[in-house]
């Protein structure tokens, strides 16, 4: 992994250096020592604060988006002949290139804006599972050596199997190699081993009575605060003004009525409908531990059993619900 | 919810339909005085595709007690594919409210053409009866 960093940091370098990128986004040191934090690099210089490591959780595909929708904001009341675009560097894993590729298959910027340097990935960690491990005491020290995690708190030192907080869409990831890449860095990684069972817990979940879904469902929506980390974490979440946000129609209410958080939560969730590409993204952000993914994977499983789309697996297979087939399948339709 | 242990309770139903086929059908049912159970506020839009899923979730938070969305038959679309695409959306969001935990037979999608009133009229009985035997919508319903 060292030697990852170090090939992201002479890539990202070189880029800058040569002006093929206006920015380069990627992850460095954060504030507390089980997280990495997004950054931006625009001096070749700075390229020596990159870092890869287990760490690195949120999906920065995002920023990408971000950034140069800001900037073609920015652009409007400049004359066209005038305007200028952005390039984009962004380290990128499996699944934050198949984020990409949903933005371009959306055609919100062209190819030749991003510049892609690829990392293979082994699946990161998920910050809520090593506060499980530690019983919620603050973490003074984390390390991977090999196949553990050792975190130090104030009371004492644990060390941690790898597998027991890694995410758990890492566990079950079918795309963690860059799906497309300008750059490649390092050896394709082996392919994640529960990739086969990553619908169990949905199957389980379906197959339970539907008022100890709803119970299920009401009651990690309860735990919902509306701080919306969720929505602003998602690439596939972009659009310029989010429903939550109009006011004309006010799609949902604002306040703390818990109707208005289960119909956010719902709509928010079928918005990404054959364009979550499961990162994991939402999940780590969210501050109150909504069990986001029963649901999202929901979304993929039938993506996958109805239209045979994997979100983003390529170039070719567009969102599921931007296409149609004659053939689709409707054993849902009501014939009296 | 006070309408619950009413006996003579009724459903209350929207039915999201599209201009060309399904409203025109209604029509038919109508000009050839079909009866039908008086349950179903119809909405007309356009086209089947038309239907924002928000719609119909946002209607089972007001308190209706099923939604039901009709259209052209796949192939028969004024618009020629509204209602293909509409099909995938439909799809998904009827199994996603259903994962859920809200029951599936508060959301029905079917299709009926603008020849055929009795349809029409078939399909507003059969919704109203599956709607009758869920009794009235609890779960999502904004409580004012
Ligand atoms: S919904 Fe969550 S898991 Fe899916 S793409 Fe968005 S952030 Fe990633
Ligand atoms: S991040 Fe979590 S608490 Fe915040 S809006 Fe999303 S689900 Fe709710």
């Amino acid at each position: 992994m060292e030697n990852i960093e170090k090939q992201v940091q002479e890539h990202a370098k070189k880029l800058l250096a040569e002006g093929k990128a206006d920015v380069i986004i990627g992850y460095e040191k954060g504030t507390l020592p089980s997280q990495t934090a997004p950054c931006f690099i625009t001096d070749p210089d700075d390229a020596g604060r990159l870092v890869w490591n287990r760490f690195c959780s949120v999906n920065l595909a995002k920023y990408a988006h971000d950034i140069i929708f800001r900037h073609k904001e920015s652009q409007q009341r400049t004359k066209p002949e005038e305007r200028t675009k952005k390039v984009v560097g962004i380290v990128a894993r499996g699944c934050t290139t198949r984020s990409l590729t949903i933005h371009l298959q959306e055609k919100q910027y062209d190819r030749d804006q991003i510049v892609i340097i690829g990392v293979p990935c082994t699946g990161f960690i998920a910050n809520k599972k090593i506060s499980i491990a530690v019983d919620g005491r603050e973490v003074v020290e984390c390390s991977v050596n090999g196949d553990s995690l050792s975190v130090k708190t104030k009371d004492g030192g644990k060390d941690i199997p790898l597998r027991d907080v890694l995410a758990d869409n890492c566990l079950t990831c079918r795309f963690n190699n860059p799906i497309i890449s300008d750059v490649m860095i390092g050896e394709a990684a082996p392919p994640m081993a529960d990739a086969e069972r990553e619908y169990e817990g949905i199957d389980e979940f379906e197959n339970l009575p539907v008022e100890e879904r709803w119970a299920y469902f009401t009651k990690e929506m309860g735990k919902c605060i509306r701080c919306y980390a969720c929505r602003n974490a998602c690439p596939s979440c972009y659009c310029k003004t989010c429903f939550v946000e109009q006011s004309q129609p006010k799609w949902v209410g604002a306040g703390i009525d818990e109707t208005d958080t289960q119909v956010f939560q719902i709509m928010r969730m079928f918005h990404t409908a054959g364009r979550c590409v499961d990162c994991g993204a939402c999940l780590e952000v969210c501050p109150m531990g909504v069990d986001l993914r029963k649901f999202l994977k929901k979304l993929d499983k039938d993506d996958f059993q109805l239209f045979e789309n994997r979100a983003g697996e390529s170039m070719d297979s567009l969102p599921s619900l931007s296409v149609y087939s004659e053939d689709d399948k409707e054993e849902f339709i009501f014939e009296p | 919810m006070t309408e619950k242990a009413n006996e003579n309770w009724e459903p209350k139903i929207i039915a999201f339909v599209c201009n060309w086929c399904t409203y025109a059908g209604a029509d038919l049912a109508g000009i050839s005085r079909l009866q039908y159970p008086p349950n179903v506020r119809l909405i007309r839009l356009p086209c089947s595709g038309r239907v924002n899923p928000f719609y119909i979730v946002k209607a089972l938070q007001e308190g209706v007690d099923g939604v039901l969305v009709s259209g052209c038959h796949p192939g028969e679309c004024h618009y020629i594919s509204g209602n293909m695409s509409a099909r995938r959306k439909f799809a998904l969001l009827k199994n996603f409210l259903s994962y859920v935990g809200i029951e599936p037979d508060r959301t029905i999608f079917t299709w009926v053409s603008a020849s055929e009133g009795e349809k029409f009229a078939e399909v507003i009985k059969g919704v109203t009866e599956k709607v009758k035997a869920l009794g009235p919508a609890q779960k999502l319903v904004k409580k004012l």
